[in-house]
């Protein structure tokens, strides 16, 4: 019996020991992201030498997601938070004191603030209140929209990489050229298919395209919430119609998250088309990954700006 | 083709094609005043940048402190600028206030809590902050037409502990099943379900006290585990019945939560809570409680959300009478339970509707003639979101006393948020 003991705990002691070997040799950079698309370029960047994870799932408004349990174990357990910064996920505060890992909260070696190094768009040039909606009071957090800030988000993941994890800082740094030279190839793509339509109009539901607009070329200025997240009220989407018909805008540009029957409404009457856009990469099936994703939303922009003008 | 029709058709040919080119052209000029409104924005926003930064200059110029030594914290665009200009008020706490307003027509006869009038039920004050990199200080301070302010919360969570715990001390809610655990105003309903509010307190318990929360380590991410252990003072919430008034005896606690990703749009929890305590200040602790609790959430679309939630609470209670000072017995039930359950449907992003059914028996046998065992409750409810910060909601909850009678209440409620305004996890 006792030598039946013995050997069990020589037994326990090899196989805590083989494991942890295993563990030291497979050693990656475990990263965790708020959203898929930062998720999606953390891969790109860190190749096989990190493991990233998303905390919001692709089809849920990123404004409204409720952590749970398993994404609090997984912050936890991060090396590296990577997040929107700004005021885009308010659940990231309540999701890091759960997790309570120190070392990836605000300002620690552990924590990656994407919104650095982005010239914000609609910064407010007031003081704000409640009273004008759920505004964002440092300006529109949707950069990644923008495949140009797609570069600097990227190379701020690389330096951030490269910083942690020395060792393997040339493959990022590789990784980096690479993704770079792809999307300015895919960049001058799009803006050629897009630079017809310089200077036109959509209406949108939530204001949440600006940086994509920009890049596009495009302008949207009205939507379907009267303020930001306040629901379109009957009264909003009568405008919205009026806006449609009188300006003859050719698209109703949403996210696949918003309920999409006042659009419809709008196009049924309107001949407008309605335009769903990705912000995030796996929101639909075509949106594999962040080039995906982006020529995902060129397309359905397309489809609907070489539509016939509403009569 | 004559020379006159040929002359003509050219004419036209030129008249169209000018006209062909109208459109274009004035699609040019939209879309060069659109480039120049866009460059103007941007030229506003470097100029704003640059004022910033040489703002920051001047800081560390008069701090002495070297640009690197700021560099991870700096605000790096202009877009900060709106936060970062009263670099004294980032160090304030954050503040937040949540008004719980009660409309309430009873046909019962007792004057309860709000029976038949419009209240104010709970003002909350809601304070906030890191103290520093290892713990942070949470506080709700209510107010209320039916009793005098109070503290309801004031602890302090400590994190980095060994074995990746997390603590927390002081006044607080402790991690006991699902309903107690959370505020009133992220409740499903308007009132607290019934066997909550008769063996844990009528608004849930909440006590002074240790807690430690930690994940269990398994070797399958499928399930996470989640074990929480703690200390309170003795008592219950108020008019609960679970434990005695005194708060000399400390009560304590263990929940243990499991919780499923079946799916990226379903989830499932299932918990188990332990609770031990005493009903009088002496040495033995005479009541033991078990409470599980069991959760489903399923998103039909991002907009439509389900939710089933269900709690219920044995009791073993080592007393079958008590006999007070006057001479007056009272007779417990030495295993009473109850439980609840409750489906929640989010129709749209501005309306829900839901129902909640409620058992409890009574811990007080006293008369000794029941009616019924237990306490039923059946409760409808529409929910209007009007926006994030504000929602109201509409209830009906019929009551079938287990001492007999039964009651009808509409409840109408007003919930509303303003500042910052952060729930923990659950």
């Amino acid at each position: 019996m006792k030598r039946l003991s013995l050997i069990w705990v020589a037994g326990l002691f090899a196989l805590a020991a083989g494991s942890r070997d295993a563990r030291a040799a497979e050693k990656r950079l475990n990263v965790v992201a708020t959203l898929t698309t930062f998720a999606d370029l953390a891969k790109t960047v860190g190749g096989d030498q990190v493991s990233v994870s998303a905390v919001a799932a692709p089809q849920f408004n990123p404004h409204f997601i409720e952590p749970k349990p398993s994404d609090v174990l997984r912050v936890k357990r991060a090396d590296l938070f990577i997040h929107a910064g700004l005021d885009l996920e308010l659940w990231r505060g309540p999701l890091l004191d759960a997790a309570g890992n120190t070392s990836v909260m605000s300002g620690q070696p552990g924590e990656l603030d994407l919104s650095r190094g982005i010239t914000l768009l609609e910064v407010p040039d007031h003081p704000v209140s409640r009273a004008e909606g759920d505004i964002h009071i440092y300006g529109n957090p949707h950069y990644w929209t923008d495949p140009e800030n797609a570069k600097i988000m990227a190379k701020t993941i690389a330096d951030k990489f490269s910083a942690v994890d020395p060792a393997h800082a040339q493959d990022y740094q590789q990784r980096l050229q690479q993704f770079t030279a792809r999307l300015d190839q895919k960049m001058t793509e799009w803006r050629s298919e897009l630079a017809p339509f310089r200077g036109q109009e959509l209406v949108g539901y939530h204001n949440e395209w600006p940086y994509l607009m920009r890049f596009a070329g495009l302008r949207m200025d009205k939507f379907l919430e009267p303020k930001p997240g306040i629901p379109p009220t009957p009264k909003q989407v009568e405008f919205i119609e009026r806006y449609v018909t009188e300006h003859k805008i050719r698209g109703i540009a949403q996210a696949t998250y918003y309920p999409q029957r006042a659009a419809h409404a709008i196009g049924q009457h309107t001949g407008a088309k309605i335009v769903l856009l990705c912000q995030s990469v796996g929101e639909v099936p075509e949106a594999l990954d962040y080039m995906a994703m982006v020529d995902y939303n060129v397309r359905q922009l397309l489809g609907a700006l070489r539509t016939e003008a509403a009569p | 083709m004559t020379p006159h029709r040929l002359t003509m058709t050219m004419i036209g040919c030129v008249l169209g094609s000018q006209v062909a080119w109208a459109d274009p052209m004035t699609e040019e000029v939209s879309a060069l005043r659109h480039d120049v409104q866009q460059l103007t924005t941007t030229v506003q926003q470097l100029t704003t940048t640059v004022q910033a930064q040489q703002q920051r200059i001047a800081q560390l110029e008069q701090s002495g402190a070297k640009p690197s030594q700021m560099a991870s914290n700096a605000p790096t665009v202009a877009a900060r600028q709106p936060a970062a200009a009263s670099f004294s008020s980032a160090f304030n706490p954050e503040i937040g206030v949540v008004a719980d307003i009660l409309g309430q027509r009873s046909s019962s006869s007792q004057e309860g809590d709000g029976n038949d009038k419009l209240s104010v039920r709970e003002i909350e004050l809601v304070f906030g902050h890191p103290i520093d990199p290892y713990s942070r200080f949470d506080s709700t301070i209510t107010f209320s037409d039916f009793e005098n302010p109070g503290v309801e919360e004031a602890y302090i969570t400590h994190w980095g502990l060994p074995g990746e715990i997390k603590a927390k001390l002081g006044r607080m809610r402790p991690k006991i099943g699902k309903a107690s655990a959370v505020h009133g105003d992220v409740l499903d309903t308007v009132d607290e379900p019934l066997v909550v509010s008769e063996y844990l307190g009528k608004e849930g318990l909440f006590r002074t006290g240790l807690e430690l929360t930690g994940f269990i380590p398994a070797p399958w991410t499928a399930v996470t585990h989640e074990l929480t252990v703690g200390t309170m003072e003795g008592g219950v919430g108020e008019g609960g019945h679970l434990f005695g008034e005194t708060r000399r005896r400390p009560s304590f606690y263990t929940h243990l939560k499991n919780f499923w990703d079946i799916s990226s749009t379903t989830n499932a929890e299932l918990g188990a809570t332990y609770l031990v305590g005493s009903k009088d200040a002496d040495a033995r602790y005479e009541v033991n409680a078990v409470g599980l609790d069991a959760t489903l959430v399923h998103f039909v679309t991002p907009a439509n959300k389900l939710k089933w939630q269900s709690e219920a609470y044995l009791q073993d209670r080592k007393e079958s009478f008590s006999i007070a000072n006057d001479g007056t017995r009272t007779n417990f039930n030495k295993n009473p339970w109850g439980v609840y359950s409750l489906v929640d449907y989010r129709l749209s992003p501005r309306v829900g509707i839901g129902g909640r059914f409620d058992y409890v028996q009574p811990v007080d046998l006293t008369p000794v003639t029941k009616a019924r065992n237990a306490d039923t409750a059946w409760s409808g409810y529409l929910t209007l979101y009007q926006s994030e910060f504000s929602r109201w909601r509409l209830q009906f909850r019929h009551t079938d006393f287990a001492a007999g009678g039964d009651d009808n209440t509409i409840m109408a409620q007003g919930t509303v948020a303003i500042g910052v305004h952060k729930h923990q996890l659950q």
